[in-house]
């Protein structure tokens, strides 16, 4: 009975997780091995003169993003969904696009926009001779943060909750009209309470991002958990203290979440019924309507439209100094390391999801939850201690790399693209994860159970039923991961082999250097390709 | 379902290829050194300008020594190089400031080298005094002013801007930013802690507004009226001034060029420098690489195509700074600012300097 129990526990599946499980966490080992070592003689000055502040504005950074963005996620999901306006169709997909803009570039761009140099403020100078009080122009403080990683960030609850109504709502909410609720009531009552998992989950990427984010705060100058740790590690030269600061923020995003787990609850939708009903959308007509398109105008100008052409204009300065050989090669080693990560990210979700989902207990909620250890600590601190591990297993490889080639240097893996993958897999393997999750938990386990009682076993199902079924989940997988790595800094600066760039390390090298107008060169690309890759999802979804 | 099966197998194939592609990064490195004919040196560098890459072509042309390039900020450089130990293959740290080369040091992963070339191209106030790096390149933190509300003759020191009269008027970056850590070490090393601490939190009494953004927009401010003087990098006005953007070169037109403290301790000056790692395993190459961008050629184009002052006397400053005038430099051993970081970042804690 015993053995029996445990062997059902051993078996590939299992064995990938732990693995990957265990990678994963390796890093994280010296960051919390320096939390049991006692304070040392900063800490007072931390504790007293940076943690308080740096704590109420990061928790009120977190809050107001992630109500800002559920908010206009949600309810542009549920309009795009179930009601018919004109230019319905482009919104339903324009609204993703911001999330082609990353926050960081958003923020110089909104600064180079809204400055005394920027164009609403030189056009009113020159043209209209109006010289207006820069305190409503100033968007470089917590305020300003908020807005730029909301209107950035939003799309993450957009796109999760959206996909969630249009597949399994129809039915629900068909019914409550047919019983006579009023659209209010069916938006409190139905809506928002069954596409929860979805909203919460897309809550929680938001908040993960923002209580991560290094670029727009220390843009704009406002002081948050990150800015502590990079204060304290760099300039007090202290990182047994910025470690600690890391572990408070690990405590903080375990509230997140619980506070998932919590919203979800333990009812579980699943359905049964395979054939997706598609929703009968009502059409809307005179000032709602009017209301309705202006609204999703606004969010479109604001997020999308406005930074992008501003980004042209400043790239269309100076793209002929920018564009030359080594940018097109630039371009492709982004692509090539990007597209190659996104994918074996999603495998390796894929396998722990589905080994998780099949055997429920303590053991894989444990696993699945070890996966959001990347997306939680800061990038840099991933980066330093992914560099411990790789120059450690160097190291201790080194009679190998020697056996192969007599003159070998030491750091082969550390000095090499592997690093930087590993790096991302740390990082991103929650972001996917969350997806093919959402995939799975949508899909329920009664195929699953019906395969296998038909005698086909778990890897087959997985081939034949689970793949074919997530089919949406793993495309979405694989481009959020994608969008993620092409836009991603921190790892990237630290990690990268000699002589790499991507798009945004160079985006980053000119705004570093206060040349904004340069940085737009790259930055425009990186958004481009964004683009295409979302449109990809979206025709994806169509099919 | 033979669309799954294909999906599946290119996935295997990609995953597979993906490995291979990790192999092959591997192998392309290994056998690098075995050939020992490509003769490279390898920098870890926290400057980014078009300048230093074209100085590195150039240097690979006359010596056919390749040069690789890591770029990053400084601090985290520092960070890799020392978890890396004597493995590291990096044989140059490149920084924006003396703090961070005196930091290096002081971990234990720079090492002295003697070249009469460097020592004859830079004054030995702008060499480590063990000489394990030299300057490339000088910035003076100035005071800038609205050519409009002041006066030069209402400026004289960093320590006047204290005055009750430039209450509301004063404009300056977050203290997070190296350079206004290392104008308040610099303060601790002429006139004590107590008085450097006073100062800053006079100062930050005079702010115009909360500390943001960089030191373009601080002269932004003045032209748009939200304060009279700033504390800013000299290179960056040459920047503005030459910007593609005329609403840029108009605002920088606006602000006037002070060099504080020159009847007493002189304005404060940075560097940007380079320094020979402890572990490098392609010394005589490093060594060549540093005198070749002391040297006067390299220096003409630091000077001309990035507005900072050369650290090689022997060759002028562009016009524009030239126009500016000589100015008196602090006379302090630049490797202080290292020493004195931490006390500085830990006062502007203490007094409020966002």
């Amino acid at each position: 009975m015993e053995r029996a129990k445990i062997k059902r526990h051993i078996n590939g599946w299992s064995l990938i997780s732990f693995v990957m499980v265990i990678l994963i966490l390796l890093p994280s080992v010296e960051i919390v091995s320096n939390l049991i070592k006692p304070v040392n003689e900063n800490w007072a000055h931390i504790k007293q003169y940076m943690l308080k502040v740096y704590i109420v504005d990061s928790i009120k950074l977190t809050i107001a993003v992630v109500l800002f963005t559920v908010i206009i996620g949600v309810v542009s999901a549920y309009f795009v969904t179930f009601y018919d306006f004109p230019f319905r169709r482009f919104f339903k997909w324009a609204l993703v696009l911001p999330m082609a803009i990353p926050p960081y570039i958003g923020a110089y761009t909104y600064n180079g926009l809204l400055s005394y140099t920027g164009i609403i403020q030189t056009t009113l100078r020159n043209k209209f001779d109006i010289a207006v009080n820069q305190k409503y122009f100033n968007i470089m403080s917590l305020k300003g943060a908020i807005f730029i990683l909301t209107i950035f960030l939003f799309p993450y609850v957009y796109l999760i909750t959206k996909s969630f109504l249009e597949k399994q709502s129809a039915t629900l909410v068909e019914s409550a009209r047919l019983l006579g609720k009023g659209n209010i009531v069916i938006f409190f009552k139905v809506i928002v309470p069954i596409s929860r998992v979805a909203i919460v989950s897309g809550a929680t990427l938001v908040a993960l991002e923002v209580l991560s984010d290094y670029g727009v705060v220390s843009y704009f100058g406002v002081q948050t958990f990150t800015t502590a740790i990079f204060k304290t590690w760099f300039s007090l030269g202290d990182v047994e203290s910025s470690v600690r600061i890391a572990a408070i923020l690990m405590v903080g995003v375990v509230f997140v979440i619980l506070f998932e787990k919590f919203m979800r609850g333990r009812r579980k939708y699943s359905y049964s019924n395979t054939k997706i009903k598609p929703v009968s959308r009502k059409r809307l007509t005179g000032i709602k309507k009017n209301i309705v398109v202006g609204f999703f105008t606004i969010i479109f100008l604001l997020s999308f439209l406005i930074p992008t052409i501003q980004l042209l204009y400043f790239a269309s300065l100076t793209y002929k100094r920018v564009l030359n050989s080594s940018f097109i090669t630039m371009s492709l080693n982004t692509l090539t390391l990007s597209i190659m990560a996104a994918i074996v990210i999603t495998i390796i979700s894929l396998v722990i999801a589905n080994y998780c989902r099949i055997h429920e207990g303590t053991l894989s909620k444990i696993i699945s939850k070890i996966t959001m250890v990347g997306y939680s600590i800061p990038a840099a601190v991933i980066a330093i201690s992914v560099i411990l591990l790789f120059v450690n297993i160097d190291r201790n490889l080194k009679w190998f790399y020697i056996m192969i080639n007599p003159n070998s240097k030491t750091l082969v893996l550390s000095t090499s693209i592997f690093m930087l993958f590993f790096a991302y897999v740390i990082r991103f393997l929650e972001v996917s994860y969350q997806a093919i999750e959402s995939g799975y938990e949508k899909m329920g386990k009664k195929f699953f159970e019906a395969s296998r009682l038909l005698g086909q076993n778990t890897l087959k199902t997985f081939i034949k039923i689970d793949i074919p079924m997530l089919k949406p989940a793993i495309i979405s997988s694989i481009v959020l991961v994608f969008i993620d790595i092409i836009k991603e800094l921190p790892l990237t600066l630290l990690l990268r082999p000699f002589n790499f760039n991507t798009l945004a390390t160079r985006t980053f090298d000119y705004a570093a250097d206060e040349m904004l107008q340069e940085a737009a060169v790259p930055a425009i690309i990186i958004i481009l390709i964004s683009i295409v890759a979302i449109s990809f999802i979206n025709r994806v979804d169509k099919e | 379902m033979n669309r799954k099966i294909k999906l599946l197998s290119i996935t295997s194939a990609l995953l597979l290829s993906a490995s291979i592609f990790a192999g092959c990064a591997k192998t392309a490195e290994e056998k690098a050194p075995a050939q020992q004919k490509e003769q490279v040196v390898n920098v870890y560098s926290d400057r980014h300008y078009d300048t230093d890459k074209k100085l590195y072509e150039e240097f690979a042309k006359k010596t056919g020594i390749k040069v690789n390039v890591v770029e990053g900020k400084s601090d985290e450089l520092i960070e890799r190089l020392a978890r890396e130990g004597q493995d590291t293959q990096a044989d140059i740290l490149i920084t924006a400031d003396a703090g961070r080369l005196h930091k290096a040091k002081e971990q234990g992963l720079l090492q002295s080298f003697s070249s009469d070339i460097v020592n004859n191209n830079i004054p030995q106030n702008l060499r480590d005094k063990d000489n394990t790096w030299a300057a490339l390149t000088v910035r003076a933190r100035v005071i800038v002013y609205s050519k409009d509300r002041v006066k030069p003759s209402d400026l004289s020191t960093y320590e006047a801007l204290t005055d009750a009269k430039w209450k509301g008027k004063v404009l300056t970056r977050s203290s997070t930013n190296i350079y206004n850590q290392s104008l308040l070490a610099s303060m601790i090393e002429s006139n004590g802690k107590e008085k450097a601490k006073e100062w800053a939190k006079g100062l930050v009494q005079n702010f115009a507004r909360e500390p943001e953004g960089n030191d373009r927009d601080q002269v932004k401010a003045i032209a748009a009226g939200v304060g009279d003087v700033a504390i800013v990098n000299t290179y960056y006005i040459g920047k503005m001034l030459n910007s593609q953007d005329q609403e840029e070169v108009n605002a920088a037109k606006k602000v006037g060029v002070f060099f504080p403290n020159q009847d007493t301790t002189g304005t404060h000056v940075n560097i940007s420098g380079a320094g020979l790692t402890k572990a490098s395993k392609n010394k005589e190459n490093a060594i060549k690489l540093i005198e070749f961008l002391t040297s006067e050629e390299a220096q003409k184009l630091f000077a001309e195509a990035n507005f900072e002052y050369p650290a090689n006397p022997k060759v002028e400053a562009a016009e524009l700074l030239k126009s500016w005038g000589d100015f008196k430099r602090q006379n302090i051993e630049i490797s202080k600012l290292g020493e004195h970081n931490k006390a500085a970042v830990e006062i502007f804690n203490e007094i409020g300097w966002k």
